[in-house]
């Protein structure tokens, strides 16, 4: 039985790994691209992105996942997720990708915000151009800041995906969920519990290899 | 013909006039300082020479060209300001190196990004570094190319942006407060590397409170007041002997 379980919940946690690779790697750019929007100098632009941040860092994940999922499908008639398993997948990525964006774009915000624009003054002084200085003088700087937000961030973002199954994503607690209908056992479901203490695990030993490889430099 | 003319610079930040009509000129060669109290608007006058601020109203010329007409702006380019501004360089009051970079790396990088805009980095390479460590030995840091900013003393940093200032050749070479943040121990050695560079005639324009080191080594001394040049002349003359009642008091303050 356990053996059965195991293999179950790893099928489930395939799932909940997709979705966390998969929303890191389209938020981490969105979030900066939408950072530079949340910084800039036209309120045109400025406003309306805060007020998007606004807007999803303020409301639960949970209800964006259904609003995201069935909001097309009552307002414009059609459910353009398409009705498999693929097309929930979808739905539930566009939902982490937005929110996530939004968190991550407040941390880059907040480690840009903080660099001291003598940095940028020096960049500047030396002739170097707008897209230098930020590349090569201020981003490494960025990163050293953040590390440990993001890293808070990431980590949530792995329990986060629990919340896919609303919308019957089936990710490891769905998984383990299951058998409770199934075979009358929670067990399983407890035991989700040590996959997600391994791989946040994993990723904590990561993000501390990531600041010790930072640690070269002071800002 | 001066090397740099400054004619009737004006800036304002809100409605507080900074700089009112400034005017000056200075050859190649002389060191300038510029004296005065805090808020008398002389690091706004470094910043507009350095493209930092946009002066509301006067030209800045150097060598014969025009380099700033507040009459002629807004269609200057981003590019034509960053060519313009490496007539100048400028060391800042809290040195503002890169502290993901070396001492050496720190004075190599400007001209690394230039040479590698004109694709002649493969060629240049070599000599950018054998510059940039000349440049570090000449400030007495020949052990120190290696070391990462938060590594060195207050002083020693201070000399890596000297360094890394000269690096990209500039005309006049601008140097704003630079020993106010450090003690008089390091202060000492940050002076002796800028009066090191007077000594070999080095176009420098020091902003100071160091009246006795501005007395020895500048050749010209501008005090002002209040966004206003009220005197200037020969260093020894106006710091000896001050004519306008609002540079002796100033001054007196010192002695």
């Amino acid at each position: 039985m356990f053996y059965t379980v195991t293999i179950s919940l790893l099928e489930g946690f395939a799932t909940t790994l997709k979705l966390f690779v998969m929303t890191l790697v389209f938020s981490l750019p969105l979030g900066l691209i939408i950072s530079f929007g949340s910084m800039n100098k036209l309120g045109i632009i400025r406003y309306p992105i805060r007020t998007i941040i606004w807007i999803i860092r303020g409301t639960p994940l949970l209800l964006q996942l259904l609003v995201i999922y069935y909001g097309p499908g009552i307002i414009g008639g059609v459910n353009i997720w398409g009705s498999g398993d693929g097309g929930r997948m979808f739905a539930a990525l566009v939902a982490f990708v937005i929110n996530y964006s939004c968190y991550f774009s407040e941390i880059y915000r907040g480690g840009i915000q903080s660099i001291p624009v003598g940095q940028y003054e020096a960049g500047q002084v030396l002739g170097m151009t707008k897209s230098q200085i930020f590349c090569r003088i201020i981003l490494l700087q960025v990163i050293k800041r953040i590390v440990p937000p993001m890293s808070n961030e990431i980590i949530t973002l792995v329990k986060d995906t629990s919340l896919a199954r609303v919308i019957a994503v089936y990710e490891i607690i769905w998984s383990g969920q299951a058998f409770i209908k199934s075979a009358g056992i929670i067990w399983p479901l407890f035991y989700t519990g040590v996959f997600y203490l391994v791989f946040s695990g994993l990723l904590t030993i990561l993000f501390h290899a990531v600041e010790k490889k930072l640690d070269y430099f002071v800002v | 013909m001066s090397l740099l003319e400054v004619k009737n610079i004006k800036k304002s930040f809100e409605n507080t006039r900074v700089l009112n009509d400034i005017s000056f000129s200075m050859e190649k060669g002389q060191a300038v300082s510029i004296i005065g109290s805090s808020g008398s608007g002389k690091t706004t006058l470094l910043r507009c020479l350095n493209f930092l601020e946009r002066p509301d109203g006067g030209t800045i010329t150097v060598a014969g060209e025009k380099l700033f007409d507040a009459n002629d702006m807004g269609k200057v380019s981003e590019a034509e300001i960053r060519r313009k501004r490496l007539h100048f360089g400028l060391v800042f009051q809290s040195f503002n190196l890169f502290p993901q970079y070396t001492a050496l790396e720190n004075v190599t990088i400007a001209p690394r990004l230039a040479a590698k805009e004109q694709n002649r980095l493969a060629m240049d390479e070599a000599a950018i570094k054998e510059r940039a460590l000349m440049l570090l030995d000449q400030m007495g840091l020949s052990d120190r190319t290696g070391n990462y900013p938060h590594q060195l003393s207050g002083g020693q940093a201070q000399r890596v942006a000297i360094a890394r200032a000269l690096a990209m050749q500039p005309d006049i070479l601008c140097f704003d407060e630079p020993t106010s943040a450090l003690d008089p121990e390091l202060t000492g050695e940050v002076l002796k590397v800028i009066r090191g560079l007077a000594d070999a005639h080095t176009t420098m324009i020091i902003v100071t409170h160091e009246m006795a080191f501005a007395r020895d080594v500048a050749d010209y001394v501008i005090f002002m007041d209040g966004g206003n040049i009220v005197e200037q002349g020969n260093a020894k003359d106006v710091i000896d002997n001050p004519r306008q009642e609002r540079t002796k008091k100033f001054l007196s303050g010192y002695s």
